[in-house]
């Protein structure tokens, strides 16, 4: 549906070339490095109630996927699953990963000196956190998206949301929120997306009862997904009137719910609500990444705002990002611009196929009028007094009874202001009344003002703040040191992983 | 399944083929069927095995009552049976094969929404069809067409295509649909026309007899002068415009204020 997610480059790849492995070796240790710290995090987090580890792990998630590969996994689960009772999940996960292709010519390479009988001796005897089994399980299931195993895939999503429901640990909402996401993804990869809505409309109430702002909001917008991706526009609406998205909900979340909110707002006809949904969903989501989610919003965007009369600003369409994505909806744009039917039609024909991929030909077929109107528009500011024939000929009407009415009902919605005469055949245009005269001008500089408190409301509303920093007694000088090197290091993860991997 | 369920829907369809029909009769028998199914639970619940022939019966029963409460003009009636023929033809449609009537009884459907001007539900029903259908498909490009003369302002194509309907039942909805549409095209009429002859305005509102013009011009008070022209008043925005609106100013400004001392 939307811009497919960046696929990791294969590890076979990667070994091609004798001199790469060591330098492979390297960049896989970090990788299984990371792994352990944020397993480290996520113990932490559980010790100290602090949610906010278990978000900056999830975080990292779009950073190591694009890393994983199967000897970190192997890795990894070995040195996890050591205990006698968790064999059974080991040889399951294990099973997802593909030792004959990769680990083979490593081992004659003697690349790996058996890592996994180092650090055996410090988990041995604890048993695994759930949270810890179900960070390993997700890392593997996006790591089986990736490689396409889907119907595997399958039984292992089903198999982390069955570890879940039995589960009842507050700590595990946050890790259990992506696990839906993903859960979503895969059924939705394998076009089974219709099937889980049952299973979502369950969890979301029990994430509602408890309180589970993360779970609730991705629950909400997978349900959404759902529905729109069958085109249930009916049921959405029903879900999203039902419904109050979650306050605390990331940011990346937000954007999304926006998105699907402003794309059923304007298949109801209600454009200015779905522009502003469309506007507000394009400046929450990440900054620098996220280009596939931008240019999908974006193109709704355009065309809402075609719908409402307006032209969408140029620079949109310089973006070097949107730039090629958008290219046949500046033509659009154009076409409208003109009032020019003959070039709408073109455009329509030749980008058709690909408007209804995009799921935006319904509303751009319902461009036409407004195509119309800006032709008569632009007519009436260039003729005082012109035949119905004539307005016919140019707007490439089937007659000049057509033009009759067409210009009677412009009249009327105030598109242009004039006179017809119809034993004249003629329409005549009354002078212009200066619009300054008129309280126009005051409407939309208020409309302006309006905007920019809204904007400036929003900021405020979306900045964040770390939770119960205002209980806490004076640091020490030692304390001061770690919280500003830890602060370092956050302000770093948000620079380069700003992704959240929309897919 | 029921074997009362078949007889009475034997008997229905025998009296829904005849010509012509007892609507009466229809509706009895439908009203007893209705009972039947929903004693049955006709609708199937996820896990439930699907029984082919009961789907098929039910559906079959909902769309006879859809076309019989047109025939008697029951709106009501009529979206009462397309929702819940719309759980056979999306939901089901992969488990049933599809009915003859299906794509009429949607066209009906949208034209139905059309008419009553209820055109956010009228676009969100046709996201449920696929583009390529809503182009080829006579029954459904039938009001998605209506649609787009209504929003241009082609009145006279929606007057045109009156006399090519797709199906009998359609014409129901269609005089409706004029109905509004003759509105609409008077209150065009007073906003683009100075005077109009009498005669004339008759031909744009497509009336046949005369009698009907003097009838509905009665309704809208057009006055007609003594040279068989109407005169309309044109609109008087000039004067509007020199009050300056002091409540809606000040309600603005106090809003700024206090927005600007959120900030500051």
């Amino acid at each position: 549906m939307k811009v497919e997610e960046k696929k990791p480059e294969t590890s076979q790849k990667d070994l091609k070339d004798a001199k790469e492995v060591k330098e492979v070796k390297d960049s896989d240790t970090l990788t299984f490095d990371d792994v352990k710290e944020n397993v480290k995090s996520i113990e932490k987090g559980i010790q100290q109630k602090e949610n906010r580890f278990l978000i900056r792990v999830m975080r990292t998630i779009f950073s190591i996927r694009k890393r994983l590969n199967d000897p970190i996994l192997k890795r990894v689960i070995n040195n996890y699953y050591t205990s006698q009772n968790a064999q059974v999940d080991k040889e399951f996960l294990l099973s997802f990963i593909d030792t004959q292709s990769s680990v083979a010519p490593m081992d004659t390479d003697e690349a790996y000196p058996k890592p996994e009988l180092v650090p055996q001796s410090t988990t041995k005897s604890k048993s695994l956190l759930p949270e810890v089994d179900l960070y390993i399980h997700l890392l593997v299931l996006v790591f089986a998206i990736d490689r396409q195993k889907n119907n595997q895939g399958i039984d292992l999503a089903e198999k982390i949301v069955e570890k879940i429901m039995s589960q009842n640990r507050r700590t595990l909402d946050i890790i259990a929120a992506r696990c839906y996401f993903f859960y979503t993804r895969i059924y939705e990869i394998v076009g089974k997306l219709d099937q889980i809505r049952f299973f979502l409309h369950s969890r979301l109430r029990t994430s509602v009862l408890r309180n589970d702002y993360e779970g609730t909001a991705v629950l909400i917008n997978c349900l959404l997904r759902s529905y729109l991706h069958y085109n249930l526009y009916d049921q959405a609406l029903k879900l999203v009137s039902k419904v109050t998205f979650p306050l605390h909900a990331s940011n990346n979340e937000w954007a999304r719910y926006l998105f699907y909110y402003g794309r059923i707002k304007a298949i109801q006809l209600e454009y200015t609500e779905a522009h502003k949904n469309l506007i507000q969903a394009l400046r929450k989501a990440p900054q620098n990444e996220a280009v596939g989610f931008k240019q999908t919003v974006q193109k709704f965007a355009i065309v809402v705002e075609l719908l409402l009369g307006e032209i969408p600003d140029k620079a949109i369409f310089r973006n070097p990002q949107l730039k090629k994505a958008l290219q046949p909806y500046f033509q659009l744009t154009q076409a409208v611009r003109a009032g020019s039917l003959a070039k709408f039609n073109e455009v329509l024909d030749k980008f058709g196929e690909k408007f209804m991929k995009e799921n935006t030909w319904t509303l751009i077929i319902r461009l036409r009028h407004n195509v119309i109107k800006t032709g008569v528009k632009i007519i009436s500011l260039s003729y005082s007094k012109i035949s119905l024939e004539n307005i016919a000929n140019k707007l490439h009407l089937d007659s000049a009874v057509d033009a009759e009415f067409i210009v009677a009902k412009a009249v009327r919605d105030g598109v242009i202001e004039a006179n017809i005469d119809h034993e004249g055949g003629y329409v005549q245009t009354k002078d212009l009344t200066d619009v300054y005269s008129t309280l126009d001008p005051m409407k939309v500089f208020n409309q302006r003002i309006k905007f920019c408190l809204e904007l400036r409301n929003q900021s405020v509303k979306a900045m964040r703040f770390p939770p119960k920093k205002y209980s806490e007694e004076l640091e020490t000088a030692e304390e001061r040191r770690a919280r500003e090197e830890e602060e370092l290091e956050y302000a770093k993860e948000m620079a380069d992983e700003d992704d959240d991997g929309f897919p | 399944m029921r074997k009362e369920a078949v007889d009475l829907y034997q008997k229905l369809t025998n009296e829904w083929n005849k010509k012509p029909q007892n609507f009466e009769k229809c509706l009895e028998y439908l009203t007893q069927l209705k009972i039947i199914l929903s004693e049955t639970g006709f609708i199937p619940t996820p896990g439930s095995p699907i029984d082919k022939r009961e789907i098929h019966l039910a559906r079959d029963v909902f769309e006879i009552g859809a076309q019989c409460s047109i025939a008697v003009g029951d709106i009501h009636g009529f979206e009462r049976y397309i929702s819940q023929l719309k759980t056979f033809y999306f939901d089901f449609q992969n488990e049933i094969s599809e009915s003859p009537f299906k794509y009429q009884l949607i066209g009906l459907n949208l034209l139905c929404l059309l008419a009553r001007n209820r055109l956010s539900e009228f676009h969100t029903e046709l996201e449920l069809l696929n583009p390529h259908l809503i182009q080829t498909n006579i029954y459904i490009r039938h009001p998605v067409s209506l649609e787009q003369y209504l929003m241009e302002g082609s009145y006279n194509k929606v007057f045109l295509s009156k006399g090519n309907v797709p199906s009998p039942s359609y014409n129901y909805f269609m005089d409706i649909l004029l109905k509004t549409i003759r509105e609409e095209i008077a209150s065009c009429m007073e906003g683009a026309y100075k005077k109009i002859l009498f005669r004339e305005a008759g031909h744009m509102l497509y009336f046949k007899k005369e009698e009907e013009l003097v009838e509905f011009a009665k309704e809208r008070k057009w006055v007609m002068a003594s040279d068989n022209y109407f005169y309309f008043q044109q609109k008087q925005t000039d004067q509007e415009n020199q009050n300056i609106p002091s409540n809606e100013l000040v309600m603005q400004m106090i809003e700024y204020a206090r927005e600007l001392e959120i900030i500051v």
